[in-house]
């Protein structure tokens, strides 16, 4: 079984953020593997452990995210694929779906597995745009995976349940990280990700002119949330105080 | 005249008040600029969900229905999507973010050459296309943003706009769509859904979550008291989801629902925050834990510290008091 698994690299969510002149200011030293993109490898590496295969990870991004690149690859990935884009090139859900149809054109494949977001940007529009670009069938949100004959059984978070979803190879499925605990890499996994093979390309040797791409979603900029406010906070006598937060809600807030 | 369309989105026998939230501020907007707005059901009973569609000031509602849509799958209500789309040529195609929209989302841009903006938490449509907020970074922060193009897709998560009252008599238009069996590639096998008849917890206008300090059955059957006195929905944090003592349906935050209720009382959570992205749209927050330092409290109106298994008891007595139980 080849399976592909499409992988960003993010800034920590959990680093405190700053905002300057509507701009993001991020911490170089805290990028990481997107959670979701994670739990789609480990979901990969246990398919193929199980039924045997390949597990190729592909990521678009500046040259500092090989490093992510080299997490997949510690955590048993057999080799990588790097698109190289610039730090100053930014690029949209619709294009990296471009890139990564333009990718996929020519390659054999069982399935292409993706986090169902990133963690930043939070969109989760990518996934299915490369399935609708590959027209090949696809399922978002798996929060279960199994494989039999050709085919996966995805468990899918849907609105009023779980949806058990049979999707034929070749498709593309996206993943929750709520279906496994990524592993993480071993010392050995570490050393043998060294000696592996990573593949660097431009969207230009895809076929793609950055330049001519048109971008149609643009950030303007950041601001601060409007925060809530910590408002009333009581302690002492859990008897009293539970008692009293009833009549606040009831009398101050209006709620019940 | 441009159209903006809003997809109404049914679940369970019931439209989503998100939808018609989304439909609500789609209408104004409309109205604004001199467009239609107008509403569309794919359903499997599409049509008879028309009628209630009279007090947001539409124009036309569009039905596409079909056993093919007795269940969410993504093939044919993207063949159906499509098939309006090509035929009204909407300035706006509006959804609200539901597990079911995200499924389509990135497709439906994909299928129909237009941007999308996904989960918006404000809106407006101009000359060149839609701007708005859009909350990142697991809604720590917001990010303006903006979509140029003719048509653009949009999501906006629920509890972003108030409804409006509006009377109109809205002509209703059946399209036809064929589904053809042989390109839906993808096969539901089975729904399995969360056990009994509980409340929507997307929708509710109470919401009870669980989190880490609910440690044992005596913990959840006060959870269970709680909801049950005040007709809430319950959720949960992902530890206890993942621990298997909540449905992993329940699960609130960055990874699982977005919560808009009135009222939201979290209980045991200390607040992490992929949990805080789905609960800041609610309107008041009751935080119960017994850390004084827990980050749930920074953002709670009313924080009680203390250890849940001796303030619910009270809490739930005295609510009981108030209600005249």
């Amino acid at each position: 079984m080849k399976f592909y698994v499409c992988i960003k690299q993010v800034p920590d969510v959990s680093a405190p953020l700053q905002i300057k002149d509507g701009q993001l200011i991020q911490d170089n030293d805290r990028m990481i593997l997107n959670a979701y993109d994670a739990s789609a490898v480990e979901e990969a590496l246990v398919l193929t452990e199980k039924h045997g295969g390949e597990v190729e990870v592909v990521l678009i991004g500046p040259e500092k995210a090989s490093e992510t690149i080299r997490k997949a690859l510690a955590m048993g990935a057999h080799r990588g694929t790097h698109i190289l884009i610039t730090e100053k090139q930014k690029i949209d859900s619709a294009v990296y779906a471009r890139i990564l149809a333009s990718y996929f054109s020519d390659k054999e494949y069982d399935f292409i597995a993706c986090g169902k977001q990133a963690q930043d940007t939070d969109s989760g529009l990518t996934g299915s745009m490369l399935a609708e670009h590959l027209k090949i069938p696809y399922v978002t949100n798996a929060v279960g995976l199994d494989y039999e004959n050709h085919h996966l059984t995805v468990k899918r978070q849907g609105d009023i349940g779980q949806e058990m979803i049979e999707l034929p190879a070749p498709g593309v499925v996206t993943c929750s990280n709520d279906m496994n605990e990524p592993r993480i890499p071993s010392l050995k996994g570490i050393m043998q990700s060294k000696r592996k093979e990573v593949n660097t390309l431009t969207p230009d040797e895809l076929g793609m002119k950055m330049e001519d791409v048109e971008i149609k979603t643009r950030i303007l900029g950041f601001e601060e949330k409007p925060g809530r406010k910590p408002g009333k906070k009581l302690e002492g006598d859990p008897d009293e105080i539970a008692r009293k937060t009833a009549h606040l809600l009831d009398e101050e807030a209006g709620v019940l | 005249m441009s159209t903006l369309l809003t997809y109404i989105s049914v679940n369970n026998g019931k439209i989503k008040r998100s939808s018609l939230e989304v439909l609500s501020r789609c209408t104004q907007e409309a109205n604004k600029l001199g467009f239609k707005s107008a509403a569309l059901i794919i359903d499997e009973n599409a049509t008879q969900y028309s009628s209630q569609l009279g007090s947001y000031g539409l124009t036309k509602v569009y039905t596409v229905e079909g056993p093919s849509f007795k269940n969410h799958l993504n093939t044919p209500v993207l063949k159906a999507l499509s098939a309006v789309m090509n035929r009204v040529k909407p300035k706006v195609m509006a959804f609200a973010s539901t597990e079911g929209s995200k499924d389509i989302l990135g497709a439906l841009a994909a299928n129909q050459g237009i941007p999308a903006l996904p989960d918006m938490s404000e809106f407006e449509v101009t000359d060149t296309g839609v701007k708005g907020k859009r909350p990142v970074m697991a809604a720590k922060i917001i990010s303006n943003v903006e979509a140029e193009g003719d048509s653009v897709i949009i999501s906006v998560r629920s509890g972003s706009y108030d409804l409006i009252n509006l009377p109109s008599e809205p002509e209703v238009e059946s399209v036809e769509v064929d589904v053809g069996e042989d390109e839906t590639k993808s096969i539901l096998k089975e729904i399995i859904t969360a056990s009994g008849d509980r409340v929507d917890l997307s929708e509710a206008d109470v919401v009870v979550a669980a989190g880490r300090g609910v440690k044992d059955e005596e913990g959840q059957n006060l959870i269970s008291e709680l909801a049950r006195l005040l007709n809430a929905g319950i959720g949960a944090s992902r530890a206890l989801t993942e621990s298997g003592a909540y449905d992993p349906s329940l699960q609130i935050g960055q990874t699982g629902k977005v919560v808009s209720p009135q009222l939201y009382i979290a209980v045991g959570i200390s607040g992490a925050i992929q949990h805080v992205a789905g609960i800041t749209n609610s309107k008041v927050i009751v935080a119960i834990n017994k850390d004084p330092d827990a980050p749930i409290f920074d953002i709670a109106d009313y924080g009680i510290v203390g250890d849940l298994y001796k303030v619910l008891p009270p809490f739930i007595e005295e609510l009981k008091k108030i209600k005249g139980e």
